[in-house]
Protein backbone atom coordinates (compact mmCIF):
# COMPACT_ATOMS: atom_id res chain seq x y z
CA UNK A 1 0.00 0.00 0.00
CA UNK A 2 1.15 3.46 -0.99
CA UNK A 3 1.75 6.06 1.88
CA UNK A 4 -1.38 8.63 2.63
CA UNK A 5 -1.21 12.00 0.76
CA UNK A 6 -3.84 14.33 2.22
CA UNK A 7 -2.10 16.86 0.30
CA UNK A 8 -3.08 15.80 -2.83
CA UNK A 9 -6.51 17.18 -2.40
CA UNK A 10 -5.47 20.65 -2.34
CA UNK A 11 -2.46 20.43 -4.88
CA UNK A 12 -2.66 21.01 -8.94
CA UNK A 13 -4.72 20.02 -10.93
CA UNK A 14 -6.95 18.09 -8.54
CA UNK A 15 -7.48 21.16 -5.80
CA UNK A 16 -9.47 23.03 -8.01
CA UNK A 17 -11.39 19.81 -9.07
CA UNK A 18 -12.63 18.94 -6.23
CA UNK A 19 -14.09 22.38 -5.67
CA UNK A 20 -15.92 22.59 -8.90
CA UNK A 21 -17.73 18.96 -8.03
CA UNK A 22 -18.36 19.82 -4.83
CA UNK A 23 -20.07 23.00 -6.36
CA UNK A 24 -21.97 21.01 -8.74
CA UNK A 25 -23.55 18.58 -6.18
CA UNK A 26 -24.67 21.39 -4.12
CA UNK A 27 -26.24 23.11 -7.09
CA UNK A 28 -27.47 20.07 -8.60
CA UNK A 29 -28.75 18.82 -5.37
CA UNK A 30 -30.19 22.30 -4.64
CA UNK A 31 -31.74 23.41 -7.95
CA UNK A 32 -34.07 19.65 -7.88
CA UNK A 33 -34.87 20.32 -4.46
CA UNK A 34 -36.69 23.79 -5.36
CA UNK A 35 -38.27 22.13 -8.37
CA UNK A 36 -39.10 19.18 -6.45
CA UNK A 37 -40.70 21.04 -3.71
CA UNK A 38 -43.13 22.36 -5.99
CA UNK A 39 -43.69 19.32 -8.33
CA UNK A 40 -44.43 17.45 -5.06
CA UNK A 41 -46.95 19.96 -3.29
CA UNK A 42 -48.83 20.24 -6.40
CA UNK A 43 -49.23 16.03 -7.35
CA UNK A 44 -49.66 15.56 -3.75
CA UNK A 45 -53.06 18.64 -3.53
CA UNK A 46 -53.93 17.36 -6.85
CA UNK A 47 -54.31 13.82 -5.87
CA UNK A 48 -57.33 15.18 -3.62
CA UNK A 49 -58.61 17.66 -6.66
CA UNK A 50 -62.19 17.17 -7.49
CA UNK A 51 -62.34 16.33 -10.67
CA UNK A 52 -61.15 12.45 -11.45
CA UNK A 53 -59.02 12.83 -14.54
CA UNK A 54 -56.29 15.14 -12.48
CA UNK A 55 -56.88 12.62 -9.45
CA UNK A 56 -55.53 9.77 -11.50
CA UNK A 57 -52.84 11.54 -14.18
CA UNK A 58 -51.56 12.88 -10.25
CA UNK A 59 -51.84 9.19 -8.64
CA UNK A 60 -50.29 7.78 -12.35
CA UNK A 61 -46.72 10.28 -12.20
CA UNK A 62 -47.02 9.06 -8.14
CA UNK A 63 -46.53 5.59 -8.58
CA UNK A 64 -44.55 5.94 -11.93
CA UNK A 65 -41.46 7.74 -10.53
CA UNK A 66 -41.72 5.84 -7.18
CA UNK A 67 -41.66 2.81 -8.89
CA UNK A 68 -38.89 2.65 -11.46
CA UNK A 69 -35.13 2.87 -9.69
CA UNK A 70 -33.56 6.35 -9.83
CA UNK A 71 -30.74 5.11 -11.94
CA UNK A 72 -33.40 3.80 -14.66
CA UNK A 73 -35.25 7.11 -15.13
CA UNK A 74 -32.21 8.66 -15.38
CA UNK A 75 -31.13 6.94 -18.55
CA UNK A 76 -34.61 7.37 -19.75
CA UNK A 77 -34.62 11.09 -19.48
CA UNK A 78 -31.13 11.50 -20.63
CA UNK A 79 -30.56 9.08 -23.53
CA UNK A 80 -34.19 7.79 -24.82
CA UNK A 81 -36.24 11.36 -24.42
CA UNK A 82 -34.14 13.18 -26.73
CA UNK A 83 -34.73 10.37 -29.52
CA UNK A 84 -37.84 12.27 -29.81
CA UNK A 85 -36.01 15.23 -31.21
CA UNK A 86 -34.93 15.43 -34.76
CA UNK A 87 -31.16 15.09 -34.64
CA UNK A 88 -29.95 18.61 -35.09
CA UNK A 89 -31.96 19.59 -32.05
CA UNK A 90 -30.63 16.31 -30.17
CA UNK A 91 -27.24 17.81 -30.71
CA UNK A 92 -28.02 21.57 -29.52
CA UNK A 93 -29.39 19.75 -26.69
CA UNK A 94 -26.11 18.16 -26.19
CA UNK A 95 -23.89 20.19 -26.59
CA UNK A 96 -25.73 22.85 -24.56
CA UNK A 97 -24.84 20.55 -21.02
CA UNK A 98 -27.97 18.03 -21.43
CA UNK A 99 -26.09 15.43 -18.92
CA UNK A 100 -26.75 18.67 -16.10
CA UNK A 101 -30.36 19.88 -17.41
CA UNK A 102 -31.42 15.91 -17.87
CA UNK A 103 -30.20 15.09 -13.92
CA UNK A 104 -32.01 18.23 -12.65
CA UNK A 105 -35.21 16.69 -14.13
CA UNK A 106 -35.40 13.48 -13.19
CA UNK A 107 -33.81 14.21 -9.78
CA UNK A 108 -37.03 17.26 -9.08
CA UNK A 109 -39.54 14.69 -10.78
CA UNK A 110 -37.90 11.79 -8.35
CA UNK A 111 -38.14 13.52 -5.56
CA UNK A 112 -41.44 15.44 -6.68
CA UNK A 113 -43.10 12.25 -6.43
CA UNK A 114 -41.84 11.32 -2.70
CA UNK A 115 -42.65 14.45 -1.50
CA UNK A 116 -46.40 14.09 -3.26
CA UNK A 117 -46.56 11.07 -0.63
CA UNK A 118 -45.53 13.19 2.52
CA UNK A 119 -48.15 15.76 1.27
CA UNK A 120 -50.64 13.14 1.02
CA UNK A 121 -50.22 11.41 3.93
CA UNK A 122 -50.05 14.75 5.89
CA UNK A 123 -53.68 15.70 4.03
CA UNK A 124 -54.92 12.56 5.31
CA UNK A 125 -53.91 13.42 8.96
CA UNK A 126 -55.66 16.87 8.67
CA UNK A 127 -58.80 15.47 7.03
CA UNK A 128 -61.15 16.38 5.06
CA UNK A 129 -63.08 18.61 7.88
CA UNK A 130 -60.42 21.42 7.46
CA UNK A 131 -61.37 22.00 3.84
CA UNK A 132 -64.66 21.49 4.17
CA UNK A 133 -64.81 24.34 6.51
CA UNK A 134 -63.00 26.61 4.55
CA UNK A 135 -64.72 26.05 1.19
CA UNK A 136 -68.13 26.49 3.54
CA UNK A 137 -66.59 30.04 4.35
CA UNK A 138 -66.95 30.71 0.69
CA UNK A 139 -63.22 29.62 -0.82
CA UNK A 140 -63.09 27.99 -3.87
CA UNK A 141 -61.03 24.60 -3.77
CA UNK A 142 -58.18 26.02 -5.07
CA UNK A 143 -57.94 29.21 -2.90
CA UNK A 144 -58.21 26.34 0.46
CA UNK A 145 -56.10 24.50 -0.52
CA UNK A 146 -53.85 27.17 -1.05
CA UNK A 147 -54.50 29.40 1.72
CA UNK A 148 -55.62 26.46 4.77
CA UNK A 149 -55.04 23.21 3.97
CA UNK A 150 -51.47 23.37 2.41
CA UNK A 151 -50.15 26.04 4.95
CA UNK A 152 -51.05 22.96 7.43
CA UNK A 153 -49.50 20.36 5.89
CA UNK A 154 -46.10 21.71 5.06
CA UNK A 155 -45.78 22.21 8.31
CA UNK A 156 -46.93 18.70 9.65
CA UNK A 157 -44.66 17.04 6.64
CA UNK A 158 -41.43 18.86 7.76
CA UNK A 159 -39.52 15.56 9.30
CA UNK A 160 -40.49 14.13 6.15
CA UNK A 161 -39.56 16.51 3.92
CA UNK A 162 -35.91 17.06 5.63
CA UNK A 163 -34.85 13.73 4.66
CA UNK A 164 -36.20 13.80 1.22
CA UNK A 165 -34.05 16.91 1.45
CA UNK A 166 -31.07 15.07 2.35
CA UNK A 167 -32.11 11.84 0.21
CA UNK A 168 -31.55 15.00 -2.99
CA UNK A 169 -27.86 15.08 -2.05
CA UNK A 170 -27.64 11.43 -1.58
CA UNK A 171 -28.95 10.49 -5.17
CA UNK A 172 -27.36 13.34 -7.32
CA UNK A 173 -24.38 10.61 -6.36
CA UNK A 174 -26.07 9.19 -9.45
CA UNK A 175 -25.83 11.71 -12.01
CA UNK A 176 -22.12 11.21 -12.50
CA UNK A 177 -23.37 7.55 -14.53
CA UNK A 178 -24.49 10.66 -17.54
CA UNK A 179 -21.02 12.29 -16.93
CA UNK A 180 -22.10 14.85 -14.83
CA UNK A 181 -18.98 15.83 -12.85
CA UNK A 182 -19.78 15.77 -9.39
CA UNK A 183 -18.20 14.88 -6.07
CA UNK A 184 -18.94 10.71 -6.49
CA UNK A 185 -17.42 11.36 -10.76
CA UNK A 186 -14.45 13.14 -8.66
CA UNK A 187 -13.72 10.27 -6.01
CA UNK A 188 -13.50 7.91 -9.08
CA UNK A 189 -11.19 9.54 -10.85
CA UNK A 190 -9.12 10.70 -8.29
CA UNK A 191 -8.95 7.39 -7.39
CA UNK A 192 -8.75 6.06 -10.59
CA UNK A 193 -5.63 8.12 -11.84
CA UNK A 194 -4.00 8.81 -8.77
CA UNK A 195 -4.73 5.42 -6.50
CA UNK A 196 -4.88 7.28 -3.64
CA UNK A 197 -8.58 5.74 -2.95
CA UNK A 198 -8.54 6.40 0.65
CA UNK A 199 -7.95 9.73 0.40
CA UNK A 200 -10.54 10.02 -2.43
CA UNK A 201 -13.58 7.90 -0.94
CA UNK A 202 -12.78 10.09 2.25
CA UNK A 203 -12.79 13.75 0.91
CA UNK A 204 -16.00 12.16 -1.19
CA UNK A 205 -17.96 10.97 1.72
CA UNK A 206 -17.43 13.85 4.16
CA UNK A 207 -18.74 16.25 1.56
CA UNK A 208 -21.51 13.80 1.27
CA UNK A 209 -21.54 14.05 5.26
CA UNK A 210 -21.25 17.79 5.80
CA UNK A 211 -24.12 18.10 3.29
CA UNK A 212 -26.51 16.02 4.90
CA UNK A 213 -25.71 17.49 8.78
CA UNK A 214 -26.12 20.98 7.30
CA UNK A 215 -29.57 20.17 5.49
CA UNK A 216 -30.72 18.22 8.94
CA UNK A 217 -30.09 21.40 10.82
CA UNK A 218 -31.30 23.94 8.17
CA UNK A 219 -34.54 21.79 8.57
CA UNK A 220 -34.88 22.17 12.41
CA UNK A 221 -34.41 25.65 12.03
CA UNK A 222 -37.16 25.47 9.41
CA UNK A 223 -39.16 23.36 12.28
CA UNK A 224 -38.75 25.91 14.80
CA UNK A 225 -39.45 28.72 12.55
CA UNK A 226 -43.28 27.63 11.05
CA UNK A 227 -43.87 26.03 14.36
CA UNK A 228 -47.27 27.47 15.76
CA UNK A 229 -47.94 26.75 19.03
CA UNK A 230 -50.67 25.18 20.13
CA UNK A 231 -51.58 24.22 16.54
CA UNK A 232 -49.60 20.98 15.80
CA UNK A 233 -48.36 18.42 18.56
CA UNK A 234 -44.28 18.61 17.66
CA UNK A 235 -43.07 15.54 15.77
CA UNK A 236 -46.92 14.78 15.05
CA UNK A 237 -46.00 13.93 11.14
CA UNK A 238 -46.93 10.88 9.63
CA UNK B 1 -40.36 -8.46 -32.18
CA UNK B 2 -38.98 -11.87 -31.46
CA UNK B 3 -35.54 -10.52 -30.69
CA UNK B 4 -37.02 -8.09 -28.32
CA UNK B 5 -38.43 -10.73 -26.99
CA UNK B 6 -35.43 -12.85 -26.35
CA UNK B 7 -33.84 -9.42 -25.14
CA UNK B 8 -36.45 -9.17 -22.45
CA UNK B 9 -35.77 -12.70 -21.00
CA UNK B 10 -32.11 -11.68 -21.37
CA UNK B 11 -32.76 -8.83 -18.70
CA UNK B 12 -35.30 -10.85 -16.51
CA UNK B 13 -32.42 -13.38 -16.24
CA UNK B 14 -30.18 -11.05 -15.29
CA UNK B 15 -32.82 -9.01 -12.68
CA UNK B 16 -33.12 -12.99 -11.30
CA UNK B 17 -29.42 -13.70 -11.00
CA UNK B 18 -28.01 -10.47 -9.84
CA UNK B 19 -30.40 -8.12 -8.55
CA UNK B 20 -32.65 -10.51 -6.73
CA UNK B 21 -29.86 -12.73 -5.33
CA UNK B 22 -28.28 -9.28 -3.89
CA UNK B 23 -31.67 -7.92 -2.63
CA UNK B 24 -32.46 -10.82 -0.76
CA UNK B 25 -28.77 -11.66 0.43
CA UNK B 26 -28.59 -8.54 1.54
CA UNK B 27 -31.37 -8.01 3.66
CA UNK B 28 -31.27 -11.37 4.82
CA UNK B 29 -27.47 -10.28 6.12
CA UNK B 30 -29.09 -6.88 6.89
CA UNK B 31 -31.60 -8.03 9.38
CA UNK B 32 -30.49 -9.69 12.38
CA UNK B 33 -27.37 -7.59 12.83
CA UNK B 34 -30.45 -4.41 12.45
CA UNK B 35 -32.08 -6.41 15.42
CA UNK B 36 -28.94 -6.42 17.20
CA UNK B 37 -28.35 -2.62 16.75
CA UNK B 38 -32.00 -1.18 17.36
CA UNK B 39 -31.26 -2.88 20.70
CA UNK B 40 -27.72 -1.24 21.19
CA UNK B 41 -29.87 2.00 19.80
CA UNK B 42 -31.62 1.92 22.96
CA UNK B 43 -28.71 0.59 25.47
CA UNK B 44 -27.84 3.41 28.09
CA UNK B 45 -24.37 1.95 27.89
CA UNK B 46 -22.57 5.10 25.91
CA UNK B 47 -20.55 2.77 24.25
CA UNK B 48 -22.72 0.58 22.98
CA UNK B 49 -24.90 3.50 22.50
CA UNK B 50 -22.64 6.12 20.68
CA UNK B 51 -20.37 3.60 18.34
CA UNK B 52 -23.94 2.12 16.57
CA UNK B 53 -25.93 5.63 16.51
CA UNK B 54 -22.49 7.20 14.84
CA UNK B 55 -22.64 4.02 12.10
CA UNK B 56 -26.27 4.67 11.62
CA UNK B 57 -26.31 8.26 11.08
CA UNK B 58 -22.95 8.20 8.76
CA UNK B 59 -24.57 5.20 6.61
CA UNK B 60 -27.78 7.19 6.18
CA UNK B 61 -26.23 10.44 5.37
CA UNK B 62 -23.51 8.70 2.53
CA UNK B 63 -24.87 7.67 -0.70
CA UNK B 64 -24.83 3.98 -1.58
CA UNK B 65 -23.09 4.40 -4.34
CA UNK B 66 -19.93 6.31 -2.05
CA UNK B 67 -20.58 3.28 0.11
CA UNK B 68 -19.78 1.17 -2.98
CA UNK B 69 -17.08 2.66 -3.81
CA UNK B 70 -15.51 2.15 -0.20
CA UNK B 71 -16.60 -1.64 -0.49
CA UNK B 72 -15.29 -2.20 -4.30
CA UNK B 73 -12.11 0.04 -4.50
CA UNK B 74 -11.13 1.31 -1.00
CA UNK B 75 -11.71 -1.71 1.18
CA UNK B 76 -10.06 -3.95 -0.93
CA UNK B 77 -6.82 -1.31 -0.78
CA UNK B 78 -6.80 -1.41 2.71
CA UNK B 79 -6.84 -4.79 3.58
CA UNK B 80 -5.10 -6.09 0.40
CA UNK B 81 -7.82 -8.70 -0.64
CA UNK B 82 -9.19 -7.56 -4.02
CA UNK B 83 -13.30 -8.23 -3.83
CA UNK B 84 -15.04 -9.47 -6.76
CA UNK B 85 -18.10 -6.63 -7.86
CA UNK B 86 -20.66 -8.52 -6.53
CA UNK B 87 -19.27 -9.38 -3.24
CA UNK B 88 -18.69 -5.89 -2.84
CA UNK B 89 -22.24 -4.65 -3.88
CA UNK B 90 -23.61 -7.13 -1.51
CA UNK B 91 -21.13 -5.05 1.16
CA UNK B 92 -22.14 -2.41 0.24
CA UNK B 93 -25.85 -3.22 0.02
CA UNK B 94 -26.16 -4.66 3.28
CA UNK B 95 -24.22 -2.45 5.08
CA UNK B 96 -26.38 0.46 4.10
CA UNK B 97 -29.52 -1.08 4.85
CA UNK B 98 -28.75 -2.28 8.36
CA UNK B 99 -28.50 1.45 9.04
CA UNK B 100 -32.28 2.07 7.82
CA UNK B 101 -33.47 -1.34 9.16
CA UNK B 102 -31.87 -0.30 12.37
CA UNK B 103 -34.48 2.80 12.85
CA UNK B 104 -36.93 0.78 11.59
CA UNK B 105 -36.85 -1.90 14.18
CA UNK B 106 -36.21 0.35 17.03
CA UNK B 107 -39.39 2.30 15.72
CA UNK B 108 -41.26 -1.00 16.17
CA UNK B 109 -39.61 -1.61 19.64
CA UNK B 110 -40.54 1.60 20.93
CA UNK B 111 -43.97 1.05 19.78
CA UNK B 112 -44.34 -2.21 22.22
CA UNK B 113 -45.83 -0.77 25.38
CA UNK B 114 -43.55 -1.42 28.60
CA UNK B 115 -45.92 -3.37 30.25
CA UNK B 116 -45.05 -6.18 27.37
CA UNK B 117 -41.55 -5.66 29.03
CA UNK B 118 -42.68 -6.00 32.75
CA UNK B 119 -44.88 -8.33 32.19
CA UNK B 120 -42.29 -10.81 30.67
CA UNK B 121 -39.96 -9.76 33.70
CA UNK B 122 -42.29 -10.49 36.03
CA UNK B 123 -42.91 -14.09 34.39
CA UNK B 124 -39.34 -15.24 35.06
CA UNK B 125 -37.60 -14.07 32.28
CA UNK B 126 -34.56 -12.54 32.05
CA UNK B 127 -34.06 -8.83 29.78
CA UNK B 128 -32.31 -10.83 27.02
CA UNK B 129 -35.03 -13.30 26.60
CA UNK B 130 -38.02 -11.06 27.08
CA UNK B 131 -36.81 -8.84 23.97
CA UNK B 132 -35.73 -12.04 22.45
CA UNK B 133 -38.99 -13.73 22.99
CA UNK B 134 -41.80 -11.32 23.84
CA UNK B 135 -40.54 -7.88 22.64
CA UNK B 136 -39.05 -8.21 19.24
CA UNK B 137 -40.94 -10.70 17.56
CA UNK B 138 -44.02 -8.38 18.59
CA UNK B 139 -42.27 -5.07 17.14
CA UNK B 140 -41.30 -7.22 13.47
CA UNK B 141 -44.76 -8.45 13.42
CA UNK B 142 -45.76 -4.62 13.72
CA UNK B 143 -42.67 -3.27 11.63
CA UNK B 144 -43.47 -5.35 8.31
CA UNK B 145 -44.74 -3.30 6.71
CA UNK B 146 -41.79 -0.59 6.43
CA UNK B 147 -39.24 -3.22 6.19
CA UNK B 148 -40.70 -4.78 3.29
CA UNK B 149 -40.89 -1.29 1.75
CA UNK B 150 -37.57 -0.16 2.43
CA UNK B 151 -36.59 -4.13 1.09
CA UNK B 152 -38.32 -2.56 -2.40
CA UNK B 153 -36.60 0.34 -2.16
CA UNK B 154 -33.34 -1.50 -1.71
CA UNK B 155 -34.25 -4.09 -4.98
CA UNK B 156 -34.92 -0.51 -6.66
CA UNK B 157 -31.50 0.54 -5.42
CA UNK B 158 -29.66 -3.00 -6.32
CA UNK B 159 -29.25 -1.28 -9.69
CA UNK B 160 -26.31 0.93 -8.51
CA UNK B 161 -24.20 -2.42 -8.51
CA UNK B 162 -24.06 -1.57 -12.05
CA UNK B 163 -22.06 1.53 -11.53
CA UNK B 164 -18.90 -0.96 -10.32
CA UNK B 165 -19.40 -3.72 -12.81
CA UNK B 166 -21.96 -6.08 -11.43
CA UNK B 167 -23.82 -7.47 -14.83
CA UNK B 168 -27.33 -6.67 -13.09
CA UNK B 169 -30.45 -5.90 -15.68
CA UNK B 170 -29.41 -1.98 -15.68
CA UNK B 171 -25.81 -3.09 -17.13
CA UNK B 172 -27.38 -5.80 -19.77
CA UNK B 173 -29.73 -3.42 -20.79
CA UNK B 174 -26.83 -0.69 -21.60
CA UNK B 175 -24.89 -3.55 -23.36
CA UNK B 176 -27.51 -4.84 -25.58
CA UNK B 177 -29.04 -1.39 -26.34
CA UNK B 178 -25.44 -0.74 -27.35
CA UNK B 179 -25.21 -3.58 -29.44
CA UNK B 180 -28.34 -3.61 -31.12
CA UNK B 181 -29.34 -0.05 -31.63
CA UNK B 182 -32.55 0.77 -30.19
CA UNK B 183 -32.20 2.35 -26.76
CA UNK B 184 -36.28 3.24 -26.90
CA UNK B 185 -37.76 -0.36 -26.70
CA UNK B 186 -34.81 -1.63 -24.25
CA UNK B 187 -35.08 0.99 -21.26
CA UNK B 188 -38.69 1.27 -21.95
CA UNK B 189 -39.29 -2.42 -21.12
CA UNK B 190 -36.65 -2.15 -18.28
CA UNK B 191 -38.93 0.85 -16.78
CA UNK B 192 -41.66 -1.57 -17.33
CA UNK B 193 -39.80 -4.50 -15.24
CA UNK B 194 -39.26 -2.28 -12.76
CA UNK B 195 -42.44 -0.83 -12.24
CA UNK B 196 -44.65 -3.65 -12.31
CA UNK B 197 -42.82 -5.60 -10.10
CA UNK B 198 -42.13 -2.68 -7.62
CA UNK B 199 -45.99 -1.68 -7.86
CA UNK B 200 -47.62 -4.86 -7.55
CA UNK B 201 -45.46 -5.06 -4.24
CA UNK B 202 -46.15 -1.86 -2.80
CA UNK B 203 -49.72 -2.89 -3.41
CA UNK B 204 -49.28 -5.91 -1.27
CA UNK B 205 -47.28 -4.04 1.77
CA UNK B 206 -50.08 -1.38 1.32
CA UNK B 207 -52.49 -4.99 2.05
CA UNK B 208 -50.17 -5.95 4.78
CA UNK B 209 -50.18 -2.80 6.30
CA UNK B 210 -53.92 -2.50 6.91
CA UNK B 211 -54.38 -5.55 7.99
CA UNK B 212 -51.25 -5.25 10.72
CA UNK B 213 -52.92 -1.99 11.58
CA UNK B 214 -56.42 -3.36 12.35
CA UNK B 215 -54.86 -5.95 14.09
CA UNK B 216 -52.95 -4.05 16.20
CA UNK B 217 -55.66 -0.99 17.02
CA UNK B 218 -57.26 -2.99 19.54
CA UNK B 219 -54.32 -4.18 21.17
CA UNK B 220 -52.69 -0.79 21.85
Amino acid sequence: MQSLDWLLLFRAPYGERVIDAVLTTLELSLISWVFALAIGVVAGLLREAPLRPVRLAATAFVEVFRNVPLLVQLFFIYFVLPRALPLPLRQTLFAFGWEFVSAVLTLSLYTGAKIAEHVRSGLNAVGVGVRQAAMSTGLTWIAAQRHVVAPLVLRMIVPGLTSEFVTVFKSSSLAMTIGVVETSYLTQQLGLQTFHWIEASTVGTVVYLLCAWSVAGFMSLVERWTYVPGLLRRGAAP
Amino acid sequence: MSALVDDVIALLGALAWYNLCLTVSAIAIALPVACLFAVARLSRHPFVYYPITAYVNVLRSSPLLMIMFWAYYTGPMITGAPTSAYTAALIALAAFEVAYFTELVRTGLQSIAAGQRDAALAVGLRPSQAMRLVILPQALRRMLPSLLSQSIIAFQDSTIASVIGVTDIFATTNIISAREQRPIELYTALAVIFFVLCYALSRLVRMLEARVNARTAGAG
